[in-house]
């Protein structure tokens, strides 16, 4: 391309040639053009190879020459630099890839975003990267990607973003040695595989392709080199056939493994076919492919090999991620994913030592599949903790039960056996023989279940007996139908009983229940302190007592929760009402000053204000007798704390009104209207924006007033005294002709000297005027004598009237 | 108005007159001199190299960026100002 020897012609017919129009070739647009011109070129020889490796070693030595023009300080910051704009810069390299352009559509916003979340947190990390950064952003013409640029700027990227974003730099400062782009981009990717950073990854893999490979030549500006990489690696995708790629993704891909070395296996490889490609290119394949892709992953994966490559790992770390997750059944997602990340970072550390790492096909794509198989998987573990939980609840409830049961049980159950342990005392066993004994114990639990019954029954609510006790006769008919023996021990064990003091489980009672027995002869009535109560029974009391206790702690708790949200709401209430108040303090305020003014122009209206009028024209109809509260107090308030408002009573139309004056603070000077002020500079004054020396003693301001909006009589007068406030220390203006009827506001000023209107023309260009920024230009002498020929003869300086007016021109 | 700067709506605002060349948006005082030193004085100078490359923005950034070294943001905020500006005015 001896670029230098063409001519203008023959620029715009070659520019022609190659399918582009271009404008007129000058001195300005050469450069541009030539620029152009080489991309072209470098384009089609991309389709006619098909982007083989040729291509892709010419994109690879001219990134590499981008690598080596920006002698970036850490190879770090040229090589996303050179990513980045590759991804955007396809936009520009329109010919022929139209079929590319709406894949590259949706993931740009994408990448934008991931661009300017890289672009976020380069400067934390060093600051040159950045500065040189933003230049090879540059090159981004498609207007669309810019834009995600500038709007990802300000938006906050995801977490992972920070470390995955210093991880590449770092990642890519540490693979120089390496020599394939396999690697960077691998692990660059690897790094960015949460929250859709797909992109990040192409785009790194674009930067570090680019800066690995060795430089052949040397490019002007990195821009060009961006673009030609990007066109690079357009080509290779040019097709975009999905076919084609494989087959492309091949050629390159044993090309990239021969310098990575280990790892490269066939398996891996046919894989990488999909992956290895330009960002665009990644899209259409990924939509096709990421099934499988996947699906061969999780499957390569699941044998854990991740010594062959970082994508393996990276992708088995995530697999293994999801798969604990669906294992455990219990990990959340946010667990899965946190872990997921630092397992990939890890993974990608370990393999800058490895070597190659395959890349991810077609990011947005496979994320949206990973997110979607994560789903699955996820549903699934969700499903079995739902059921684990809900098996969990119910052992936990039937032991609850089961215990209760068993409590109730105890409560009412019969003492079989504790009646055999009687409590009698050793003087028992030695008193009777054993038959006796038997005998004895046995009346003993006769007597104690048929008391106890009749308890249970008394206590469920079966009156059949009148009383819970029964008397000595009955219980010895009792015992008769028992036993015969029985009647004759039932005394001698009674005695028995009294004897002991303990509780056998029979109350004996006399006739007086209420003193305790002593002697044998005085039992009227026997009582079981054991009662037993059917079974429904015993639940139907506990499940009362449980109620009646559960109920009355839910009406504890809701009498103070009651409590509490009154008065929060009565709170709020006043707040609101304190609210609204004060709003309609300001309304009052706004209304009376905004009276008070018009009273000022029109001298015909009293100066207060009766407040029921001004009440009556803030509030609607429908609304005054809510507000009636709200303005009571807004009045209170006004009469108590507003100084600027007096109430007075005024008797208006016959009937007395209360009315209020709002009290204008004073103004002063009248004579000039202080609106016309001068504001400030916009900006300082130098060589640039100003000429270097004074042209001309004339100077022509513009901008200093507008004429439709001048009301008053001497308004220009005005002007003229703030003309010469701004140049009180320039004694040299003579005349000052304010153009009333001009539309921008022109004043015209004639000064002594040149060195005066220089001085003049300092302190006013740029300054702000009551709003407006103004200008001043010269005018020539003889013109400015033509328009006001009066100040011909004007040489005497004039002089603020405020400061101390001086003689005057004659006119 | 999605995020365009003052000065861009102040430039868009009005026929640009004879406003030097640092009233376009992206182009501060350092940009403008340089620009001033190439001859591009005044803001309808540069409309006219934005007019001359045919309106085509990114000839346009790849100029601006020989010309005066903008980076692609402040080369971008210019190109879009005058696009923008040929859009009303022209």
């Amino acid at each position: 391309m001896a670029s230098a020897q063409l001519t203008d012609e023959e620029l715009f017919s070659e520019l022609k040639r190659l399918g582009f129009i271009p404008g007129p070739v000058t001195e300005n647009t050469r450069p541009v053009y030539l620029k152009k011109l080489k991309k072209l070129r470098e384009e089609n020889l991309e389709q006619q190879r098909g982007g083989s490796r040729q291509s892709k070693a010419q994109s690879k030595t001219r990134s590499a020459a981008l690598n080596n023009n920006s002698s970036s300080p850490s190879g770090a910051s040229s090589r996303p630099a050179g990513s980045r704009p590759a991804r955007p810069g396809r936009k520009s390299a329109v010919l022929g890839f139209s079929s590319d352009e709406s894949d590259a559509e949706a993931p740009q916003k994408r990448k934008g975003l991931n661009h300017g979340a890289k672009a976020n947190k380069a400067p934390g990390l060093s600051p040159s990267p950045n500065a040189r950064l933003s230049p090879q952003i540059s090159s981004n013409t498609s207007l669309s990607d810019t834009g995600n640029v500038r709007k990802s700027g300000g938006g906050n990227p995801t977490f992972p973003s920070p470390r995955s974003v210093s991880l590449n730099w770092g990642s890519r400062a540490k693979s120089s040695a390496a020599e394939a782009d396999g690697v960077n981009d691998e692990s660059g990717e690897e790094e960015d595989c949460d929250a859709g950073q797909g992109e990040l990854k192409s785009r790194s893999l674009n930067g570090s392709r680019t800066s690995h490979l060795g430089a052949l030549k040397t490019r002007p500006t990195g821009d060009y080199s961006d673009s030609d990489e990007e066109e690079g690696v357009g080509g290779n995708g040019k097709p975009g056939l999905p076919k084609e790629q494989p087959r492309r993704a091949l050629h390159r891909g044993p090309y990239a493994y021969k310098e990575l070395g280990p790892g490269g296996t066939d398996m891996v490889s046919p894989r990488r076919d999909e992956l290895e490609l330009g960002p665009k290119r990644r899209d259409p394949i990924g939509a096709n492919k990421p099934g499988h892709n996947f699906t061969r992953n999780y499957s390569e994966n699941h044998g854990g090999e991740a010594d062959t490559n970082n994508h393996v790992s990276g992708r088995e770390a995530k697999d293994g991620g999801v798969y604990s997750y669906t294992n455990s059944g219990l990990r959340s997602r946010f667990s899965a994913y946190s872990s997921v990340s630092p397992q990939i970072y890890r993974g990608t550390y370990s393999n800058h030592s490895r070597g190659p790492t395959p890349r991810r096909p077609g990011p947005d794509d496979e994320l949206l599949q990973q997110f979607k198989r994560e789903g699955e998987t996820a549903s699934s573990a969700r499903f079995s903790a739902h059921y684990l939980s809900m098996c969990l609840l119910t052992a936990a409830c039937l032991f609850f039960l089961t215990l209760g049961f068993m409590y109730l049980r105890m409560r009412g159950a019969s003492e079989d056996v504790a009646v055999w342990r009687h409590p009698f005392g050793s003087e028992f066993d030695e008193a009777y023989n054993e038959t006796e004994k038997a005998l004895v114990l046995n009346l003993f639990v006769k007597l104690h279940e048929y008391l106890a019954v009749v308890a249970g029954d008394y206590d469920c609510g079966n009156q059949q007996n009148r009383s819970r006790s029964v008397p000595i006769e009955e219980v010895e008919e009792y015992l008769q139908t028992q036993n015969e023996k029985f009647r004759s021990f039932l005394l001698v064990s009674l005695e028995w009983v009294v004897r002991t003091g303990q509780d056998v489980g029979i109350r004996l009672l006399g006739a007086e229940s209420s003193e305790p027995l002593s002697d044998v002869s005085e039992i009227v009535r026997l009582e079981s302190t054991h009662p037993r109560m059917p079974f429904t029974c015993r639940f139907r009391r506990a499940f009362f007592n449980v109620i009646s206790k559960v109920l009355l702690l839910a009406a504890v708790v809701g009498g103070v929760w009651g409590l509490v949200f009154y008065v929060k709401f009565r709170w709020r209430r006043e707040e609101e009402d304190t609210r609204r108040m004060y709003d309609m303090v300001e309304r009052i305020i706004d209304v009376l000053r905004s009276h008070s003014e018009a009273c000022q122009e029109n001298q015909e209206l009293q100066p207060y204000l009766p407040i029921p009028h001004v009440r009556d024209s803030l509030v609607q109809p429908q609304d005054r007798n809510k507000m009636k509260k709200v303005w009571d107090r807004a009045v209170k308030f006004l009469s108590a704390n507003e100084s600027r408002i007096r109430t007075e009573t005024q008797r208006i139309g016959g009937s007395d009104f209360l009315v209020w004056r709002w009290l204008q603070p004073s103004l002063g000077d009248k004579n000039i209207p202080p609106s016309k002020v001068w504001q400030g500079k916009a900006f300082p004054l130098d060589r640039r924006n100003s000429p270097p020396n004074s042209l001309t003693p004339c100077l022509k301001i513009r901008n200093m007033f507008d004429p439709v909006m001048e009301v008053g009589e001497n308004w220009d007068l005005a002007i003229h005294e703030a003309i010469l406030e701004k140049c009180s220390d320039n004694n040299g203006i003579v005349h000052i002709a304010v153009d009333k009827n001009s539309r921008e506001g022109c004043v015209y000023v004639k000064c002594l000297s040149a060195e005066h209107s220089g001085k003049a023309f300092k302190a006013l260009h740029g300054s702000w005027f009551d709003g407006k920024l103004v200008t001043v230009k010269y005018l020539r002498l003889d013109r400015y004598h033509q328009r006001f020929p009066q100040a011909q003869s004007c040489t005497a300086p004039l002089h603020s009237a405020r400061l101390h007016s001086a003689s005057t021109c004659p006119s | 108005m999605s995020s365009t700067s003052q000065k861009h709506r102040n430039f868009v605002a009005e026929p640009m007159a004879d406003k030097p060349v640092t009233a376009l948006a992206g182009i501060g005082d350092v940009l403008g001199g340089r620009l001033e030193e190439k001859g591009f004085d005044k803001a309808y100078v540069v409309l006219g190299q934005f007019l001359v490359l045919k309106k085509d923005e990114e000839l346009f950034l790849d100029w601006m960026k020989e010309a005066c070294g903008a980076n692609s943001k402040q080369a971008k905020d210019c190109a879009n100002c005058l696009k923008e500006w040929c859009d009303s005015f022209l």
